[in-house]
C-alpha cells in the first residue's frame, strides 16, 4: 500500500507493516542529508529505504556483507520495483544491479571453472590486460576472452535495459549478449541507480579506487549488518609480512631484474616512454585500464601525492635496486629474537640511518611498482603479490604517521620454539579507512540489528551522526525468551573465564546443559562456544565423559571445522536433518564464520546456547597496542571496548536465530558474567528489554523448566489476527492517532 | 527308513534331547535326532524349516545349541560327550551355519507370506476355514487369484510403511561391560549389527569379505572394537588392522562429500565472503602452511573426535535417507560428475531462486493471497445446481471407448476384493434397505432396531460367514468367465455345485 510519510509517498509492497518499519522510514526520511546512525532489528526495515528515495536521490549505494546478503537485498528490490509498477501502472526506467568478484559472474567457459578467486582473477586477467589484447591485434593466436571481446566492442554503447539484476541475472543477460557480466556490471554502476555490493568495493582503498571512484557525491551509502564495519575498515588498512613472503618477494625481484634486462635489448625504447612518462609525472592514461587488475595504490585518494615520481626510483633498474635494499632491510629486521614494537616515524628513521632509505621514494612505491608491472607486461599478475604487498606496505608506513603501529614477533606465542617472524603492519585506527566515504557522499547510514551500544560506533570510527536511533520490538507474543544461565545443578558457577574453563565441573555442567536441553528442544539448537580452541577441548572431554553420546540420543551432532568446505556439508546435513524431524545440534563457533554468516531461522534454530562470553584473544599484541589507542585517542577504557566486543559478537551469535514475529527462539547465555549491568547493558535493546530480572542466574533445572515453558507456550497458533493492532499494522490503524503516537516510542534516540 | 539313504553331513554322538541320550544327524536336507538304541528320529526338522540357531555362551557348564522353527516351537540339544562336547556342537554350529543360508533363501517364502496374510486378516482367515478346511475349494484355488493381487498390495503397503531411521547412539549403546579380569564384554544384538551395518557399508563390506572364511563372527566384531576405527580418538598407526582400510575409504568418502559442495547456495561458506582480502593483508594472523605437523597430537585426537562426529552423524541421517531417495541421489551424483560449471550452473539456478525468495518472505506481512486454493471451475453451472440429468443424445460413445471401459472393468474384478471391514455400518444398511424397501420411509421407524436384536449373535455371526464365504465362491465362479479351458469349466461346475450346496 501507499504510505504518506511527512509528505513523502512510499510505496510498500506488503498488505501490513510492523510498527518499527514505519518507525525507522519515518526517522529516515527527518534526516537524509546526513549520517545516520541506526539500530532496527531486522533488516527488511533497512530495505524499507530503498523504496522511499529513488526519485530523490540520484544514486544509492548499498553494502552489504556477503553473497547471500546482497542477493537476498536485491530480490527484495525486485519485489518492490514490481509492486510499484502495479501501482502506479509506470514502467520506470529505473536501473538496480549487484556487483560481485569475478569468481561469482565470470561465464567464460574455462575460467569459471576455477574454485578459487585469485585462480579466477588471474586468468581474467591473462585473458584481457590492455596489452594482451594489444598483442592479439597482431597476433590472433593469442587467446583473449570473446565475452569481454565482445563487450568492448558493442556493449558500452548500448546502455543495459533498465530493470533489476541480481547476480544471476547479469550472467543470463551476459551470456544471452555475448557479454562479460562483469565489466558490463562495472560499468553500468556508473549509471544505476542503485548499487549493490560488498563493503571491500568502498571501504578498500585498493579495490575502492578502481571500482567506486567514479560514484557521484550525491549518493546515498548504506552500511547494512555493520556491527562489524569497524574491523573491515581495520583489515584493509593493515599488513602482514613473513619471512615466506619475503622469501617469494626475493624471487619476483629477480623476475623483475631478467625482464628489464631483456626487454632492455629488445624493446629499449619502452622503458625510454616510461621514464619520459615518469618525469612528467603524468598519471597512466586511463586507457583500458580497467581490466587491469594491478592492486591499487593503498593509501586513500586524498593522500596520493600529486606529484612526479622521484628521481632516485624513476629508472626501472634503479628502482629494482631500491627494491632490494628494503627488502634486506626487512629481512634483517626479522632476525631478531625478541618482540618489537614500534611507531611508523620510528621505522622510518630507522630504516634511514640503517640504509639510507628516505620517506618520499617509499611513498611512491606502490604507484611506481604498478607503473613498472604495466611496463613490463608481466601476465600472470597473482604471481606478483608478494612484492606488491612490500610495496604497498612501503607506502603505507611511509604516509601515515598515526593511527598505524609495526609489531615483530620472532614466533608464535603458542610455539615459542619454532621461529616464525611476522611483521605486523597494523592498522588501530578504523576512521582512517572509512573517513573518505563520510567525506565525499552526501548521506551515510549505518544500520544493523546488533549495533549496541549505539554510542560508541560515533567515538570509534570518528563521525558526528545527525540521527542515531534505535528501535524496539513491538511484539503480541513474547517469541524470544533470553534466559542467562549461571550455576549448575551443583550451584558451581558455570563462566568461560579464563581461570575456571578448564575446570571439571564448569564443563561437565556445559555438557549437562546443552543434554538437558536436546532433550527438550525440537529441531534444531545452536552453541557457540568462544573460540576454536576451547570448543576443540570441550568435545574432546564430552566425548571422554560419555556426555556427546547421551546428547546423540536425542539429536545428531554436527560441528564447525576450521575447513569452510566441511562446515558448509555439516550445514547442509545440519539442516536436512533439522528439516526431515530429526533434529540437530550444531556446535559452532562466535566470529566464526557460521556465525556470521549464516541465519537459523524457524526450526532451523529454535534455542541457541552462548556457552562462556566471546572475548578477543587479549594476549595479542596487536589486540593490546589497539586498546592503548583506543584509550589514548579516543578515551575508551580498555575494559569497555572487550566487553564491546564481546557483547556484540554475542548478540550476533543469538540474533541468528530469529528473523520475524512469527519466529521464535530460546537464547542461552551460559555464562554467570552476562548478569552483571555491564555486560546485560550492552546487549541490543531488543534482547534486553526481555530479559527480566528473574532470569539473570538461573540454574540448569531452572533454565530447563523456563525453556519448557516458553516452547510449550511458543508452540500454540500464532494467527495473524493475534498480532493485528499490536506488532501488525493495516494501514487503517497506522493512521489512527494514538497508533502514531505510539510509534513515536518505539524510536529512542539514542 | 527312507531317509536313511540320505547324505549324512555330520554325525554327533552323545547329543542329549529331552534328558534322553541320543545321536544328532545332520543330512543334506534336514537334522534328524534319534535316540540311543532307537534307529528312528523322534526328532527332524528340514533346514528350510529352522529359522536361526542359538548357542549357550561360553563358560556355561551345559553347552546347548537350540534350533527356532518359523512356527516358533524351538528344540534344544544338549551336547554332553565330556571333553569334546564344546569341539561337537561348534561343529555343528558351523555346519549349520553354512547350510541354513542355503535353504532360507528358498525357504518357502509363499508359505511364510500367506502365513502372514492370514494372520493380519482376521476375515480371510474365517474365510480360509470357511472354504478350504471345509473342502469346498482346495488350497492353490484359494490363494490362486489372490496371491498376486496381494504380493502388489503387498509391496505397496511395504513401501507405505516407514523404514525406521538408526539411532545416532546406536553406538553409544554398546555398554562394555567388564568381566572381571581385565577384558571388556560387547553385548551385541542383532539390530545393533543392522545399524552399523547400513550406517557404515565399508564395515559390511568387510565382514562379507572375512567372515566366515578367514575369521569368526566373533573374531571380526572382538577386532571391529579393538580397532582404532571404534576408537577414533586413538590415531590409527597400525597397518595390518583389517578396519584401517575401512577408515581410509571412509575419509575419501568424506572428501568427496566436500567437494562435491553443498547443494544450497545458502549455506555454501566458500561463496559467502565476496571479496577476500589478498593474503597478507589484514589484522588476522596468517595461518602457517606447517600448521599440521606442530599440532601436538592432542590436538590432532581432537579434530578426529569432531571429524568423526560430522561423519558420524552426516552417515546416520544418509542411512535413514538411503532408501527413500537412491534414484535421484545417482541422478544428483551423475550430474555432478560430469560437472563442469555451466551445467551445475544451469543445475543450481532454481534451487537458489527458490532458497532466496523463500528467504525474502515474511509471511506475517503478505496477505492472505499466500494460501493458493485451487478455484471450481464449472463448465455448465446450471448441471450444478440442478443435479445429473439424462444426457442429451448428442454424446456417443466410440466403440473403442466401449471396449477400453469393458476392459478396465475387467480388470478391476480381477482385483476385486471385498474390504469387509469397510462396508457401511448396519444400521445405515438397514435404514437404506427399509427405505428401498415397499413402504419406503414410512417403516422405518418398526425395522430398525429389530435385527440386531432379534438375531442372536452367533447365528448373526454364522450369517455373516456365510455372506463372505459366499461372496467369495461367487468372486470365483465369476473370475472363470469367459470359460475358454477345460479347466475352467471344470471348475465353474466345482464353483456351482458348491454354490448350490452351500444354498
Amino acid at each position: 500500500f501507499r504510505l504518506n510519510i511527512e509528505g513523502l509517498l512510499v510505496y510498500f509492497p506488503y498488505d501490513y507493516i510492523y510498527p518499527e518499519q514505519y518507525s525507522y522510514m519515518l526517522e529516515l526520511k527527518r534526516t537524509l542529508d546526513a549520517k545516520v546512525c541506526y539500530n532496527p532489528f531486522i533488516k527488511l526495515i533497512s530495505s524499507c529505504m530503498q523504496y522511499a528515495y529513488p526519485l530523490e536521490v540520484t544514486k544509492l549505494v548499498y553494502c552489504s556483507r556477503t553473497v547471500p546478503e546482497i542477493e537476498k537485498v536485491v530480490e527484495e528490490l525486485r519485489k518492490l520495483m514490481d509492486y510499484y509498477a502495479k501501482q502506479t501502472g509506470v514502467k520506470n526506467d529505473f536501473l538496480a544491479l549487484a556487483l560481485s568478484s569475478r569468481k561469482n559472474l565470470c561465464i567464460h567457459p574455462e575460467v569459471s571453472s576455477l574454485r578459487f578467486g585469485k585462480e579466477v582473477d588471474g586468468k581474467c586477467h591473462s585473458l584481457t590486460a590492455s596489452y594482451i589484447r594489444a598483442q592479439h591485434h597482431s597476433n590472433p593466436s593469442q587467446p583473449v576472452c570473446q565475452f569481454f571481446e565482445e563487450f568492448d566492442a558493442v556493449g558500452r554503447q548500448v546502455p543495459i535495459p533498465p530493470g533489476i539484476y541480481n547476480l544471476d541475472d547479469l550472467k543470463d543477460f551476459g551470456r544471452r549478449k555475448g557479454w562479460c557480466p562483469y565489466f558490463l556490471a562495472r560499468y553500468a554502476i556508473l549509471h544505476a541507480n542503485i548499487v549493490v555490493y560488498s563493503y571491500h568495493y568502498l571501504l578498500d582503498p585498493k579495490i575502492a579506487d578502481l571500482v567506486s571512484k567514479e560514484l557521484a557525491k550525491k549518493s546515498v551509502v548504506v552500511f547494512d549488518e555493520a556491527h562489524n564495519i569497524d574491523n573491515v575498515c581495520i583489515d584493509s588498512m593493515s599488513v602482514n609480512i613473513t619471512r615466506r613472503t619475503l622469501d617469494r618477494c626475493q624471487t619476483n625481484v629477480e623476475t623483475l631484474q631478467n625482464t628489464i634486462s631483456r626487454i632492455k635489448e629488445t624493446d629499449a625504447a619502452k622503458l625510454r616512454e616510461e621514464y619520459r612518462r615518469l618525469v612528467e609525472g603524468l598519471k597512466e592514461a586511463n586507457v583500458a585500464r580497467e581490466t587491469d587488475i594491478y592492486l591499487s595504490n593503498p593509501v586513500l585518494p586524498d593522500e596520493i601525492l600529486q606529484e612526479a615520481v622521484p628521481g632516485s626510483i624513476r629508472t626501472a633498474e634503479h628502482f629494482v635496486g631500491f627494491i632490494k635494499r628494503f627488502l634486506e632491510y626487512l629481512k634483517a629486521r626479522l632476525r631478531i629474537h625478541h618482540v618489537v614494537q614500534e611507531s611508523a616515524p620510528q621505522f622510518l628513521k630507522d630504516i634511514y640511518e640503517k640504509v639510507c632509505i628516505d620517506r618520499k621514494p617509499l611513498r611512491f612505491c606502490a604507484e611506481r611498482l604498478r607503473s613498472l608491472l604495466r611496463t613490463l607486461e608481466i601476465a600472470d599478475i597473482a604471481d606478483f603479490s608478494a612484492i606488491t604487498l612490500i610495496s604497498h606496505f612501503a607506502t603505507l608506513v611511509s604516509t601515515y604517521s598515526k593511527g598505524f603501529t609495526i609489531i615483530i614477533e620472532p614466533f608464535e606465542d603458542r610455539t615459542p620454539t619454532i621461529a616464525n617472524p611476522v611483521l605486523h603492519f597494523s592498522c588501530m585506527d578504523p576512521s582512517i579507512a572509512i573517513k573518505p566515504v563520510f567525506g565525499r557522499f552526501q548521506s551515510v547510514i549505518i544500520t544493523s540489528g546488533t549495533l549496541s551500544p549505539l554510542d560508541i560506533y560515533p567515538r570509534i570510527l570518528d563521525f558526528r551522526p545527525v540521527t542515531m536511533a534505535s528501535f524496539t520490538m513491538t511484539l503480541a507474543r513474547t517469541c524470544l525468551c533470553p534466559l542467562i544461565v549461571g550455576r549448575g545443578n551443583d550451584q558451581v558457577a558455570m563462566t568461560s573465564k579464563f581461570e575456571t574453563r578448564e575446570d571439571f565441573a564448569v564443563i561437565r555442567n556445559y555438557g549437562n546443559l546443552l543434554l538437558e536441553m536436546s532433550a527438550i528442544v525440537p529441531d534444531g539448537i545452536v552453541a557457540f562456544f568462544t573460540s576454536y580452541i576451547y570448543m576443540e577441548n570441550i568435545v574432546a572431554s564430552w566425548y571422554e565423559q560419555g556426555i556427546l553420546e547421551n546428547i546423540q540420543r536425542n539429536k545428531l551432532i554436527f560441528i564447525e571445522t576450521q575447513d569452510a568446505a566441511e562446515t558448509s556439508m555439516a550445514l547442509e546435513k545440519y539442516q536436512e536433518a533439522c528439516e526431515n524431524g530429526r533434529g540437530a545440534i550444531l556446535l559452532s563457533v562466535a566470529r566464526g564464520k557460521v556465525s556470521e554468516g549464516i541465519d537459523f531461522v524457524h526450526h532451523f534454530g529454535r534455542a541457541v546456547i552462548m556457552f562462556g562470553v566471546p572475548y578477543v584473544y587479549t594476549q595479542s599484541r596487536i589486540l593490546k597496542a589497539r586498546l592503548e589507542y583506543l584509550r589514548d585517542q579516543f578515551q575508551i577504557r580498555e575494559n569497555d571496548f572487550l566487553t564491546f566486543d564481546a557483547m556484540r559478537h554475542a548478540a550476533q551469535c543469538v540474533g541468528r536465530a530469529i528473523r520475524g514475529k512469527t519466529d521464535y527462539g530460546l537464547m542461552i547465555f551460559a555464562d554467570k558474567r552476562y548478569a552483571r549491568a555491564d555486560k546485560r547493558g550492552k546487549l541490543p535493546r531488543w534482547i534486553q528489554e526481555h530479559l527480566t530480572d528473574g532470569s539473570l542466574n538461573l540454574t540448569i533445572d531452572e533454565t530447563v523448566q523456563l525453556s519448557k515453558h516458553f516452547l510449550r507456550q511458543m508452540a500454540q497458533p500464532f494467527r495473524r489476527e493475534d498480532q493485528l493492532g499490536l506488532s501488525l499494522l493495516t494501514l487503517e490503524q497506522l493512521q489512527s492517532e494514538d497508533m502514531l503516537q505510539k510509534i513515536a516510542q518505539i524510536a529512542q534516540q539514542a | 527308513m527312507a531317509s536313511l539313504s540320505e547324505e549324512v553331513l555330520l554325525v554327533v554322538k552323545r547329543v542329549r534331547q529331552r534328558k534322553q541320550d541320543g545321536t544328532l544327524y545332520l543330512m543334506a536336507e534336514r537334522i534328524a535326532w534319534g535316540p540311543e538304541g532307537k534307529d528312528r528320529f523322534t526328532v527332524s526338522h528340514l533346514y528350510a524349516d529352522i529359522r536361526c540357531q542359538k548357542i549357550s555362551p561360553d563358560g556355561k557348564a551345559k553347552i546347548q545349541l537350540q534350533l527356532i522353527l518359523h512356527t516358533g516351537e524351538s528344540t534344544t540339544f544338549h551336547f554332553s560327550n565330556g571333553s569334546t562336547a564344546l569341539k561337537d556342537r561348534d561343529a555343528t554350529k558351523e555346519l549349520l551355519q553354512q547350510l541354513l543360508p542355503k535353504f532360507k533363501k528358498k525357504a518357502n517364502k509363499e508359505l511364510e507370506e500367506k502365513n502372514r496374510m492370514l494372520q493380519e486378516d482376521p476375515v480371510l482367515f474365517q474365510l480360509y476355514k470357511d472354504l478350504v478346511v471345509s473342502q469346498v475349494i482346495s488350497a492353490e484355488e484359494f490363494w490362486a487369484n489372490r496371491l498376486s493381487l496381494n504380493t502388489v498390495e503387498h509391496s505397496l503397503s511395504n513401501n507405505s510403511k516407514q523404514e525406521v531411521g538408526i539411532s545416532a547412539a546406536f553406538l553409544a549403546d554398546i555398554r562394555p561391560q567388564t568381566d572381571g579380569c581385565n577384558g571388556l564384554r560387547y553385548n551385541l544384538t542383532s539390530d545393533i549389527i543392522e545399524s552399523i551395518f547400513r550406517t557404515y557399508p565399508t564395515v559390511k563390506q568387510k565382514y562379507a569379505e572375512n567372515v566366515p572364511h578367514n575369521l569368526t563372527e566373533k573374531e571380526f566384531w572382538t577386532r571391529f572394537f579393538q580397532s582404532h576405527y571404534f576408537h577414533r580418538d586413538r590415531i590409527s598407526t597400525g597397518q595390518q588392522d583389517i578396519f584401517s582400510e575401512c577408515a581410509k575409504q571412509d575419509e575419501k568418502g568424506l572428501k568427496s562429500m566436500v567437494t562435491q559442495g553443498v547443494k544450497n547456495p545458502m549455506v555454501d561458506l566458500l561463496l559467502l565472503e565476496d571479496k577476500t582480502l589478498d593474503e597478507g593483508y589484514g589484522t588476522a594472523t596468517v595461518p602457517t602452511t606447517s600448521n599440521s605437523s606442530n599440532k601436538s597430537l592432542r590436538e590432532n585426537s581432537n579434530s578426529a573426535i569432531i571429524k568423526r562426529f560430522n561423519h558420524h552423524s552426516a552417515m546416520v541421517l544418509a542411512a535413514g535417507l538411503r532408501k527413500a531417495d537412491a534414484p535421484s541421489d545417482q541422478a544428483s551424483e551423475t550430474s555432478s560428475t560430469d560437472g563442469n560449471s555451466r551445467d551445475s550452473d544451469f543445475f543450481q539456478l532454481p534451487l537458489k531462486k527458490v532458497k532466496l525468495q523463500e528467504s525474502i518472505e515474511y509471511d506475517d506481512l503478505q496477505g492472505d493471497s499466500g494460501r493458493k486454493t485451487i478455484a471450481l471451475n464449472l463448465k455448465k453451472s446450471d448441471r450444478y445446481s440442478h443435479g445429473p440429468i439424462p444426457l442429451q443424445s448428442q454424446h456417443y460413445t466410440t466403440s473403442q471407448d466401449i471396449i477400453n471401459s469393458i476392459s478396465i472393468i475387467q480388470h478391476e474384478m480381477r482385483n476385486y476384493k471385498p474390504r469387509l471391514t469397510q462396508v457401511m455400518s448396519s444400521n445405515a444398511a438397514s435404514s437404506a434397505i427399509t427405505a428401498l424397501s415397499p413402504g419406503g420411509l414410512l417403516m422405518q421407524g418398526g425395522g430398525q432396531q429389530t435385527i440386531n436384536q432379534l438375531v442372536p449373535t452367533d447365528v448373526q455371526i454364522e450369517l455373516k460367514h456365510l455372506y463372505t464365504a459366499a461372496g467369495e465362491l461367487l468372486r470365483h465362479f465369476w473370475s472363470c468367465f469367459p470359460v475358454n479351458t477345460p479347466f475352467l469349466e471344470d471348475k465353474v461346475k466345482k464353483c456351482t455345485f458348491a454354490l448350490i450346496f452351500t444354498n
